[in-house]
């Protein structure tokens, strides 16, 4: 009796809770946005090119810009009026001469914007098996200087890649995603974003190594107006659900005046992947510099898009290194993968999937009903013993 | 490894100890104390090198998982297969060492069997054959259990009376002492041979296991002085050779009560919710906690270091005072707490790995004698057979399933999968308290309410 009851409570409540999760959960950032991509130029292009994604929301309009002339760079312009729009004077925007040939109109809904530009990928000789990042660098690439694909549209992706050489084999490519709605992707690391925010995967794919202990480094330079990004951020966090064995989230944000408001953020989890499909082996833990000022001219000679839209942009500069000290080389795979979202407003929150509420609801719950459900039983077996006389007549 | 030496009631032929005919120097008398000493020492030694090699992989876990190119659920696949072949074996030991082998060849040939399968292991490792790794911890599961059952029938032919109790306690702190030797020695090892060699990799790995195996030597050697000390008493006291005394009848199981049942579901899945957790702590420690690999692996020790002196203690504290029920219920909810210390906080783990060493000694104090109160005697071999077949059997799959677990969905589920067992454990633990309420069974009483009932049952029957 016991058993079989104890089982339809179960299942009952295993059911209840996950579908009263489903909607807790399902529903935490339900703001949604419209995208509408935009491609420049309309002809074949000469130098580079610039997409343009314009996310509609309620009342406010995110537009990001992606452009490959020069060091990659996005950038992220947020407005508060759902009808901004932004204009291109794409020959001036090509010389690379003046500033302001790029613009957002109009001008005063800007509230806040922000740009992560790709400038540097270092690499070092790693003899010792140790990762400090000191010393026996070879002369870096300088991502200005490669040459770049044209952009591969799909969905809402794109798909950038680049090489040292024309001939070259072996890429450097960078995939950004734009997002209506807030969702999860579904390759680790598996971020979570939200309608605020794009997803920027950076990977090496057979880029020859120049010796058999390369370690790599990447330089990304934050630039805004105003509050560039300027603080990097480690939260520990007890899930790792998403992105097994990874128990850390780092924040590069910017937050005028050391304030709680924090206006922009790129995100990431410490950790690469050493393969396309990776497993958990495959895993590789990144670690990042401090933030450092960096020269905003030069940032600007090196971006069409930063010369374009900032007439006089503050940079700060981050390395994010990948591999420590034990962990295979470069060359054992030839391929190394890195994501970070960039967004306006407050970093996405994780939270525990239904499943695990779900178990532990049901395995703390169970117990405590059965002790219940028991005892009560056997106060009642008690009273009903109880009440009889014990001893009957025998007449 | 299964708690065989946790449990025993004492079944054993009364034995005339005739004195010996000429006198002997007192180390060389076996009817001499100094004498049984010497034995007491050569047989705590001899399960030494089956439990230091036991948690090989957990002490050796990222240098197996990178050297072999390894997932984590192949990497725990090196503990089903110690399992596998004692889901039955745990039926056959006892008839193994009376009617076939004898006590002292049998307990040579499980010396034999664990010494050639940890060679195997550390072959298979050398030459970067999984397979063959896998196969020799099949054959080292082979001796492993069936050698313990072996001491213990050392241990009650030399020490029947009122040493037995310390015996089996000085046998179980070897056991735990070689465990937590292990654990933090074999990184330590593996350093040195890395060094040696010039380089890490599955030559450095096989040579730090063949090292390990020399622990398996050593014991093969106690086994074999302690079979010609044996048959040298057997000869000069006139005494016959050891016998486990179990009966294995695999048709009483139909006889076994509910309560029985709850007991079992309350052993199998207490014990996946430790073993296979240990087996793969030290990468969990490492990755959430950010501790060192020397430090991952002491604390990954902390449960056997404290088993070793609480189990006596513990165990004193259970005779003395009874109710098993309870006591049980209060180590399953300690458990349940170390574990949601480990999954949903950052405390220090040391306090939960603490705390979980102290639950899982005074479970095992509480549970096995629990059996002895409701199987009858002659069915109790067959009971405490299941209760390891089951056991095994849990660990072999949990095994797989941890690995599975930690490499698609990571430690937070896996810490929930171990929460949902102990809850298992729980609702088996509140339903035999419940059960046993009704039935009056028993199994809940104090101690000096259960010494006043043998005596009333005991005056009745005269």
């Amino acid at each position: 009796m016991a058993p079989a009851g104890t089982g339809g409570i179960f299942v009952i409540l295993v059911i209840f809770v996950f579908s009263s999760c489903e909607s807790l959960f399902s529903g935490g950032d339900s703001y949604k946005r419209e995208l509408t991509v935009k491609l420049y130029p309309n002809s074949t292009p000469s130098g580079g090119e610039l997409l343009h994604v314009r996310a509609v929301g309620g009342n406010d309009t995110l537009h990001f810009l992606f452009c490959s002339q020069g060091a990659p760079t996005l950038l992220l312009v947020h407005t508060n009026s759902n009808s901004s729009t932004v204009e291109v004077n794409w020959p001036e925007f090509l010389a690379r001469n003046t500033s302001g040939s790029l613009k957002v109109e109009p001008q005063s809904s800007i509230l806040y914007s922000t740009a992560i530009v790709f400038s540097q990928l270092l690499e070092y000789n790693d003899e010792n098996n140790t990762a400090e990042e000191k010393s026996n660098f070879f002369p870096a690439y300088e991502l200005k200087d490669f040459i770049w694909t044209r952009m591969n549209l799909s969905d809402s992706t794109a798909t950038l890649c680049g090489s040292p050489t024309r001939s070259g084999n072996g890429s450097l490519c960078l995939q950004l995603s734009v997002f209506g709605s807030e969702g999860r992707a579904d390759l680790w690391p598996r971020l979570l974003h939200s309608a605020n925010s794009s997803q920027l995967e950076v990977w090496l794919n057979g880029l020859p190594p120049r010796s058999n202990m390369s370690r790599f480094v990447l330089e990304l330079q934050a630039v805004g107006g105003a509050y560039p990004l300027s603080t990097v951020n480690v939260h520990q966090f007890i899930d790792d659900e998403y992105t097994p064995s990874i128990f850390q989230m780092s924040q590069w944000v910017s937050s005028p005046n050391n304030g709680s408001d924090v206006l922009g953020f790129a995100q990431w989890k410490p950790v690469a992947y050493r393969t396309p499909h990776a497993t958990l082996e495959d895993a590789t833990p990144c670690r990042n510099s401090d933030p450092q000022q960096q020269s905003g001219n030069s940032t600007s000679a090196s971006s069409a898009l930063i010369k374009a839209f900032y007439s006089d942009p503050a940079a700060i500069g981050l390395n994010v290194s990948f591999g420590i000290a034990g962990e295979p080389y470069y060359n054992s795979t030839m391929f190394l993968s890195w994501t970070m979202l960039v967004g306006v407003g407050s970093p996405p929150v994780d939270s525990f999937s239904p499943m695990v509420i779900g178990i532990l609801t049901a395995g703390l719950g169970i117990p405590i009903l059965l002790l219940l459900g028991g005892g009560v039983y056997v106060l009642i077996a008690k009273k009903r013993e109880s009440s009889g006389t014990g001893y009957e007549p025998i007449n | 490894m299964a708690d065989f030496e946790e449990r025993r009631s004492l079944l054993g032929d009364e034995n005339e100890d005739r004195g010996p005919g000429r006198q002997l120097s007192a180390i060389c008398d076996p009817s001499h104390v100094l004498h049984r000493v010497v034995v007491l020492i050569f047989m705590c030694f001899l399960g030494f090198g089956s439990y230091f090699c036991y948690d090989n992989p957990a002490a050796l876990q990222t240098q197996v998982i990178q050297d072999m190119n390894l997932n984590t659920a192949e990497f725990m696949q090196l503990y089903a297969w110690y399992s596998w072949p004692n889901v039955v074996l745990c039926f056959l030991g006892g008839f193994l060492i009376d009617r076939v082998f004898g006590i002292r060849l049998g307990t040579i040939i499980f010396s034999l069997f664990v010494c050639v399968g940890q060679v195997i292991f550390a072959a298979g490792a050398w030459s970067n054959h999984f397979w063959l790794m896998e196969a020799g911890r099949f054959v080292f599961g082979i001796g492993g259990e069936s050698l313990a059952v072996a001491q213990n029938t050392y241990a009650v032919n030399w020490f029947k009376g009122k040493e037995l109790n310390l015996v089996f306690g000085l046998q179980l702190s070897m056991a735990r002492l070689g465990s937590t030797v292990n654990m933090n020695i074999m990184g330590w090892v593996y350093s040195k041979v890395a060094v040696a060699v010039g380089s890490s990799g599955h030559t450095t790995l096989g040579i730090s296991l063949m090292i390990a195996a020399g622990t398996c030597v050593f014991s093969l050697i106690c086994a074999l002085v302690l079979g010609f000390l044996d048959k040298r008493a057997e000869r000069i006291l006139h005494k016959e050779q050891g016998r486990t005394g179990e009966v294995i009848k695999l048709t009483d199981v139909k006889d076994f009560s509910l309560s029985l049942w709850l007991i079992f579901i309350i052993c199998v899945f207490y014990y996946v919710a430790i073993f296979p957790f240990i087996g793969q702590g030290q990468v969990f420690f490492i990755e959430k906690f950010n501790f060192s690999p020397a430090q991952a692996r002491a604390v990954n020790s902390i449960v056997y270091i404290i088993s070793a002196p609480a189990s006596p203690i513990l165990g004193f504290i259970v005779d003395k005072t009874g109710r098993n029920i309870g006591w049980v219920f209060a180590a399953v909810i300690a458990t349940l707490c170390a574990h949601m210390m480990l999954a949903f906080t950052f405390w220090n783990p040391w306090i939960a790995m603490s705390l979980l060493g102290v639950s899982y000694s005074l479970l095992a104090c509480a549970l096995w004698p629990m059996v002895a109160f409701v199987v009858p005697e002659h069915q109790l071999g067959t009971a405490y057979g299941f209760m390891q077949s089951i056991q095994n059997l849990g660990l072999a799959v949990i095994a797989i399933a941890v690995g599975v677990i930690v490499d698609i969905r990571g430690y937070l589920v896996l810490e929930v999968f171990f929460c949902a067992c102990i809850c298992i454990a729980l609702m088996a633990v509140v339903g035999l308290y419940f059960v046993d309420y009704l039935k009056g069974e028993g199994l809940n009483q104090s101690a000096a309410e259960r010494a006043k009932l043998q005596k009333e049952t005991a005056e009745h029957a005269e």
